[in-house]
């Protein structure tokens, strides 16, 4: 008995990190559309509420009654498999994803996160791998040409990006000296490691992007040049749930970069309790990556690898190098 | 790969990313700016300038007679077909049409069965919300082309309006003072 209610508040904050990552893709479509349209200079969705607000809703009623189709040669129960797959990965980051350091609640202290690994990052980077399992199987089981071609695609994005996203974190885990994302955020207490890594950050943000297969490299779903890649065979639901998976990665990137890079709930003004400061430099990281997606072209598929393998590699190796010679 | 208008930057240019960061700041500019969108039709309705070329109507004079003598040069001119005038002979022995149906399914609104016209009587106005579900609505005949709307004062301007969603099914402009909004004024240009 005294075990179970020792687990009550894990299972609390399971329950709210659940319902809120469910829940965040519907206020950011709209968002995503809003900025969309203003940077066109037009208002975006106005008619379903006030400014639109209630469009997520409609758009959720509308992909549920949807049909959902199958395509007769799909190999079903991976094709139904996996846009479930490829939901696990992002979830399974906010795992280790701290939101402040702990506080004082009905006597008892709470960790505000679900478990502040020491090898939280390694985890976070490993876990983020998997994503490419969602993919790979939605590809092979649609069992269609442009499908497999569109999540090869994809996966060869993957991996090239997730090493060099590997390596340029490596300076930040060398200043802090722990791979647990709250020593990280507590190593930058004085100065944010934007200041000390510059070249770390840009290659994490650059390579964040291309995971998250954002405009500037969503080359997997690049609809009107090349088909929309490895889910070209999906329709309502289990579509959007590629989409919801997509946004979380978004999500869990926009706090990747401000744990590490930005002092994470560090330095905020005293009136705001520090998690609040958090998700407010969360949701710029997010508006900047809107604002880039409805700023830039996309890339040709020869030039996303050689951003890869000929730009950011170096760069990060070179920032190893360089961080590694001023901590001596 | 066109190299037309393809600015040479210095190295450090392309080592900060000059020419990304002039996009962003260009999306940024007009992210801030007003949006330009017309609220058609609830809120909004833009008023065209008066050389518009849109619904036809026919002119009367101070007798409240149709100027139409039923020449049928319009007929003639239209490229389409779409005209078909029949005259007859009133009282006072002028030539007046029968009838004078236009057929605007086919009508390309180029405009030529005004500029034929020898007696200023038909023309085309500013309205341009004639899409129906019926198809035999769209021939309009006599009557109607008398009852239809003149030109508007104005032109060239979004003015309030609503939908008129029990009658007419149409934005209608909203009564009050003619001031518009010149919509031009409101797009963001390069210097």
């Amino acid at each position: 008995m005294e075990y179970v209610l020792s687990l009550l508040p894990l299972a609390i904050k399971m329950l709210i990190v659940v319902g809120i990552l469910l829940l965040l893709p519907l206020p950011l479509t709209w968002l995503e559309r809003k900025i969309a349209a203003h940077i066109q200079q037009r208002p975006g969705p106005m008619r379903v509420g006030w400014h639109g607000l209630l469009q997520p809703l409609a758009d959720a009623i509308k992909l549920l009654t949807k049909e959902d189709h199958i395509p007769a040669q799909a190999d079903r129960i991976l094709f139904a498999v996996a846009p479930v797959v490829a939901l696990v990965p992002p979830f399974l980051v906010f795992v280790a994803i701290p939101f402040g350091d702990p506080v004082q609640l009905f006597g008892t202290t709470v960790t505000l996160s679900l478990a502040d690994l020491n090898v939280g990052l390694l985890f976070i980077l490993a876990v983020s791998g998997i994503g490419v399992f969602g993919t790979i199987l939605a590809g092979w089981a649609s069992n269609s040409k442009y499908a497999v071609l569109g999540s090869l695609r994809s996966i060869a994005q993957m991996i090239s990006y997730e090493i060099p996203m590997g390596f340029s974190v490596i300076g930040v885990v060398m200043l802090a000296n722990s791979m647990q994302l709250s020593q990280i955020v507590a190593a930058q207490q004085g100065l944010w490691n934007i200041v000390l890594q510059p070249i770390g950050f840009f290659v994490f943000f650059v390579a964040g992007l291309a995971e998250a297969q954002r405009i500037p490299f969503d080359l997997p779903e690049a609809e009107g040049d090349l088909g929309a890649g490895y889910h070209t065979e999906y329709s309502g639901i289990r579509f959007s749930l590629f989409m919801l998976a997509e946004y979380l990665v978004l999500v869990a990137l926009a706090f990747l970069n401000v744990l590490l890079f930005f002092g994470g709930w560090l330095g905020g003004p005293a009136f705001l309790p520090p998690f609040l400061w958090l998700f407010f430099k969360v949701g710029l990281f997010i508006w900047v990556f809107m604002w880039l997606r409805f700023t830039f072209p996309r890339y040709r598929y020869d030039q996303l690898m050689t951003i890869g393998w000929k730009v950011l590699l170096p760069l990060s190796l070179l920032n190893i190098l360089v961080s590694g010679f001023l901590m001596l | 790969m066109a190299r037309t208008g393809v600015k040479r930057h210095s190295w450090i240019g392309r080592i900060f990313f000059a020419d990304l960061l002039a996009g962003l700041r260009l999306t940024l500019g007009y992210m801030m700016s007003k949006t330009v969108t017309h609220h058609y039709p609830d809120y909004e309705k833009w008023v065209p300038y008066q050389r518009h070329r849109g619904h036809h109507f026919m002119n009367t004079n101070d007798q409240g007679e149709v100027n139409c003598v039923a020449c049928g040069l319009c007929s003639v001119i239209c490229p389409c077909d779409c005209i078909t005038v029949i005259p007859f002979e009133t009282e006072q022995g002028d030539r007046r049409p029968k009838v004078f149906d236009i057929d605007l399914a086919r009508c390309l609104y180029c405009g030529l069965c005004e500029d034929a016209c020898p007696a200023d009587a038909i023309k085309l106005g500013q309205e341009y919300e004639v899409s129906t579900t019926n198809r035999a609505t769209l021939k309009v005949h006599l009557e109607d082309l008398i009852a239809a709307p003149r030109k508007a004062e104005d032109g060239g301007l979004v003015r309030p309006a609503r939908l008129d969603s029990e009658g007419t099914q149409r934005s209608v402009l909203r009564s009050g003072p003619s001031t518009g909004l010149d919509w031009w004024s409101r797009i963001r240009r390069h210097k």
